[in-house]
């Protein structure tokens, strides 16, 4: 499929945003539970036996200044095999968010026949590894799920002898990431930034030379009607909370989020501020000028969205400096209901591979992969992405003990974020 | 003629299928709204029997249902935005049909086809149609604008700026609210004005009542039926509705109800609440039916009479 | 407008404004302002979805400027074109697909829900008739969590996707069938039928081929009216919807509309316009064909009008 077909299709990131219609697929449930009962955690409680705050899956909750090492249920498979061949490889991800002829290019090699199964959200997608009502080799995963599935014993544990890629090509802080000490259980896959995005034709400040540049949607009057912030229980209110300089966007401080709540209220009479996560679209349509926005955006604007060629000099990503707001990344781990093991293996090195996840990224994805040799001065000069949208590439130096991330939080602390956001939403 | 049981054995199938699929159902939204979450995968974990009722999330929902709570603005808002629609339809609709009914000769036909032809054309089509021509440079934009019809509803209050029809206006959600749900409102209205019998009419004129007192006092209470119908049948599932302040506006200050719904259905750990309000909004709108219901009891008793 | 410039000697010297205003408040003829109320409805109602097709054949990505006629949007721009755009293509397939299975289920469960409630008189007919009128007036959001919670929650077998999707379609489709079939029944009455006994024909035969002939036309229109109220469902679908392979034409345009529209999301809700209305078209004629004689009332307009009551 063409890339820019993706624009008629809902993205990845849409996907993201409106977490399933169908997240509730339960039949597998009591199975999981029964499955963390005989591990030795706490499942469903906010504290473990040691007073830590922990996540649904009873483990502690791993911050980038708390790194945590996630307990091996089993032993990972030994080295030195050779790959499986023939039949079947499937691979449990997004709609949308790989491209396709890497897959053929990967079932040539291999001689298998790689097949996608699409998941709404990944919430639907770890309910339905649960059920078993799907049995994929491979799995797209994002870090603060991963207290769950490791709890529910749904990704293997992996050797990273057969992934070089990872130490030759990836970020040396995702090598060894701080929620998963040792890359236990899985690999990089993407990473973005969340920051503004705007058109320099109708917003007028400098936003980046603002002493706060969050403060500009507190003082969009002048863009009433145009302004926007992503649609996302976590990002929005993170948002106001980095504005107040409150760096902890992971607190569970009711009064935290009760401030941040009502400074987003504020936005109502200031700006009559909207909600919704198509800034990548709207923004290159003159349809919004000022928007919450992730990095990967606003290269998506450019590569697929563009009315017009004039419009592109006109874009504009900004992100706060490395520890000051949050950075996330996506990953890839190996299901336990694989019958490939080696294979599977092998695809989470093929996709950490230089050219695969260059071209995974600019023909189809764009979203980039934390590949040391993705520089942004190179993409500048390769033309792939015009000067002024560098800041959209994120480097190494973004990451790191100082970086932030929203991570899982205790399902109290889920409750309380999304309780706030209603009452945002609820635009009184 | 027919065997006594034929007629039950017809209704069976139908009946069942919507004691499976319709009223079922709402047993499954009771019982995730009065039942726990699965602490892992945060999926409902419904309870089924009512002696293991958690009634935790719908006493939330109805605390803040109360004046001061998060649901409370957006319930009054949602009703708000139904009552001001129903009114536009009325306002709208009642000259339409009535003109359709007792009016139209030649063109009557025509008309006809007008009326029920947006029935059949998709609800987000007229929509989509709409944004184009509300947006900077459509043709129902320009003309707002050339016409100085956009100054005088900004001076009015009713926009908040000149010329921004989609910067999430309640004016434009309420426009839209009518434009969508008109065609069901009209038909129904009109049928029961189709239905009147002249001779009623006449009768009065005969007694020498004047052209408005004959309306007033013989066509709107015989049109009552076609008008109760006609709000019946936009007004309850206006009540639901989401997507058409999403599309026309996607402000968090024109948002329904039925949004909040959408929220806690969409992830996170609590779909209970998103039940919770589904059923408390059932119920309110089945508290209207009933009053719909007596209503309608009531009239034909009366007319009888 | 006739009627407005037919006297003109007499009306010579007054003001264009003058003689607009005489016309509208002349007491003698038809209420005037009533006439341009519902032609200025008529205009709103539909000249919005007639400028929509319009910009369908825009030669350019503009839904609100005017660049010329071109059908690329149709069949030839390589990505975005409907011919060429595999969503475009699944999402009408679906639509297609939701919507006949819908009639092939919905039409005769409904058929015999009418012929049921309209003749039974027994314990239980009136909560069914009851049960049967509420699908009509429920919100969808209501019946579309309620399906889901079913689905995941009781009847976990069924998976979200086009089997649910079907489950729900069919769910909200009976009761039209119902209004629309019952109403006809009414108005045929029993006399046929009875005219048949006394002729000594069997209560079966007495259905067969005396009411179903008769009802037809009914069952035609409804069936009709079901694909048409399918392909138009969005929030059901929607909700019951499990990502890519079940997207429908609605849902898409509802992406579209909040993201980027463009002349083909126009051309994708035209297609799926002239759809349901040659379908709708269809049926209106085939029962207009078999009404034929019975007097002015029996037409499909007074059925759908009938909704509700």
């Amino acid at each position: 499929m063409h890339p820019k077909e993706r624009r008629s299709a809902a993205t990845r990131r849409e996907f993201l945003a409106r977490t399933g219609g169908a997240a509730f697929a339960l039949s597998g449930a009591s199975g999981l539970l029964a499955a963390c009962s005989n591990s030795t955690t706490t499942a469903g409680s906010t504290v473990n036996s040691a007073g830590q705050a922990v996540g649904p899956g009873g483990l502690p909750l791993a911050r980038p200044d708390r790194r945590v090492t996630l307990p091996l249920w089993e032993q990972p498979i030994p080295s030195g095999m050779k790959p499986e061949t023939g039949g079947e490889f499937t691979i449990f991800n997004y709609p949308e968010y790989i491209y396709g002829a890497l897959l053929k290019e990967f079932g040539k090699k291999y001689n298998v026949t790689v097949k996608v199964t699409p998941f709404d959200d990944i919430n639907t997608g770890v309910a339905k590894l649960a059920s078993g009502a799907v049995q994929p080799d491979v799995t797209e995963m994002t870090p603060d799920n991963l207290d769950r599935v490791v709890a529910g014993h749904l990704i293997k544990p992996l050797n990273l002898d057969y992934i070089p890629n990872l130490k030759k090509n990836v970020w040396p802080s995702l090598v060894d990431p701080f929620y998963d000490v040792g890359s236990r259980y899985g690999v990089p896959y993407t990473a973005y930034a969340t920051g503004i995005a705007w058109r320099t034709d109708q917003v007028k400040e400098d936003i980046p030379s603002m002493s706060n540049p969050w403060d500009i949607f507190w003082q969009a009057q002048a863009y009433k009607g145009k302004t926007a912030l992503l649609s996302e229980v976590r990002e929005t209110i993170a948002m106001a909370l980095l504005r107040k300089g409150e760096l902890d966007i992971n607190t569970e401080d009711p009064a935290k989020i009760n401030q941040a709540v009502a400074d987003l209220q504020e936005l109502y009479n200031i700006c009559n501020i909207k909600v919704g996560d198509l800034q990548y679209s709207t923004i290159p349509e003159d349809k919004a000028w000022l928007n919450q926005a992730w990095s990967g955006d606003m290269m998506s604007a450019f590569f697929y969205y563009l009315p017009n060629k004039a419009t592109g000099p006109l874009l504009r990503f900004w992100h706060p400096v490395k520890g000051k707001g949050p950075i996330q990344n996506d990953m890839w781990s190996i299901c336990t209901t694989t019958k490939k093991p080696v294979l599977a293996h092998l695809f989470l090195n093929f996709m950490l591979d230089n050219g695969v996840a260059y071209s995974n990224f600019v023909n189809f994805n764009g979203y980039q992969p934390p590949l040391n040799e993705i520089v942004p001065e190179d993409l500048v000069k390769k033309k792939v992405i015009p000067e002024t949208l560098a800041t959209c590439v994120l480097t190494e130096s973004d990451l790191g003990p100082d970086s932030l991330q929203e991570m899982t939080l205790t399902t109290k602390g889920q409750s309380l974020w999304q309780d706030g956001y209603s009452t945002f939403l609820s635009g009184a | 003629m027919y065997p006594r049981w034929l007629w039950p054995a017809f209704a069976i199938p139908g009946v069942v299928w919507l004691l499976i699929l319709f009223l079922l159902p709402f047993y499954a939204v009771i019982g995730v709204a009065f039942g726990n979450i699965d602490p892992i995968l945060q999926t409902p974990i419904p309870a089924w029997n009512p002696i293991n009722w958690n009634t935790g999330w719908v006493a939330h929902v109805l605390n803040e249902l109360t004046p001061g709570g998060v649901y409370w603005d957006v319930f009054l808002r949602t009703i708000r935005y139904v009552a001001l629609s129903l009114g536009g339809c009325i306002l709208i609709g009642y000259p339409v049909a009535y003109y359709i009914a007792r009016h139209a000769s030649r063109t009557k036909s025509l008309l006809l086809i007008l009326l029920v032809l947006p029935f059949w054309i998709s609800y987000l089509m007229r929509m989509l149609a709409w944004i184009n021509l509300l947006a900077p440079g459509g043709y129902a934009a320009r003309f707002l604008s050339f016409t100085h019809i956009s100054d005088l509803l900004y001076h009015m209050g009713l926009l908040s700026q000149p010329n921004n029809y989609l910067g999430g206006e309640s004016f434009t959600v309420i426009f839209a609210l009518i434009y969508g749900y008109i065609p069901y409102f009209i038909l129904p209205l009109y049928a029961s004005l189709d239905r009147i019998d002249r001779s009623h009419l006449e009768a009065a004129r005969d007694l020498g009542a004047s052209p408005f007192r004959a309306f007033w006092h013989v066509t709107l209470p015989l049109s009552k039926t076609g008008l109760l119908g006609g709000a019946v049948l936009i007004v309850l599932p206006m009540f639901g509705d989401y997507y058409t302040p999403n599309i026309v506006s996607g402000a968090p200050t024109t948002s329904m109800i039925g949004n909040q719904i959408d929220l806690y259905f969409h992830g996170g750990p609590q779909p209970t609440i998103g039940a919770a309000i589904t059923i408390i909004l059932s119920a309110f709108l089945v508290v209207l039916m009933g009053y719909y219901m007596w209503t309608i009891h009531k009239s034909s008793k009366e007319l009888v009479a | 407008m006739s009627q407005a410039v037919a006297t003109p000697a007499a009306t010579k010297e007054f003001t264009l404004w003058q003689r607009v205003y005489g016309w509208i408040t002349n007491p003698w003829g038809k209420p005037r302002f009533l006439v341009l109320i519902t032609w200025g409805y008529m205009v709103w109602a539909i000249a919005p979805v007639l400028i929509a097709i319009q910009f369908s054949f825009n030669n350019s990505r503009s839904l609100t400027v005017w660049h010329g006629f071109t059908t690329k949007w149709y069949f030839s721009d390589p990505i975005d074109s409907i011919w060429h755009n595999a969503s475009y293509r699944g999402a009408l397939n679906q639509s297609m697909k939701l919507a006949a299975i819908d009639v092939l289920i919905a039409t005769p469960i409904g058929v015999m829900l009418a012929l049921g409630l309209a003749r039974w008189r027994g314990r239980g007919s009136g909560a069914s008739n009851f049960l049967m009128l509420f699908p009509l007036v429920t919100p969808e959001i209501v019946m579309g969590v309620s399906l889901l919670l079913l689905f995941t929650q009781l009847f976990t077998f069924v998976n979200t996707g086009t089997l649910a999707q079907v489950l729900g379609h069919v769910t909200f489709s009976i009761s039209y069938v119902v209004v629309i079939v019952r109403g006809r029944l009414f108005s045929i009455g029993r006399s046929y039928e009875e005219a048949a006994a006394d002729l000594g024909a069997t209560p079966g035969a007495a259905l067969w081929l005396v009411l179903m002939p008769l009802l037809l036309p009914a069952i035609v229109a409804s069936a009709a009216i079901v694909f048409a109220i399918s392909i138009d469902d969005f929030v059901i679908s929607q909700w019951l919807s499990n990502g890519a392979n079940s997207t429908t034409v609605p849902m898409l345009i509802y992406d579209a509309t909040r993201a980027t529209p463009l002349p083909s999301t126009d051309g994708l809700a035209t297609v799926i316009m002239l759809i349901t209305l040659i379908t709708v078209v269809a049926g209106v004629a085939v029962f207009r064909l078999f009404t034929r004689g019975e007097g002015g009332r029996g037409s499909a307009v007074d059925d759908v009008a009938g909704f509700g009551m």
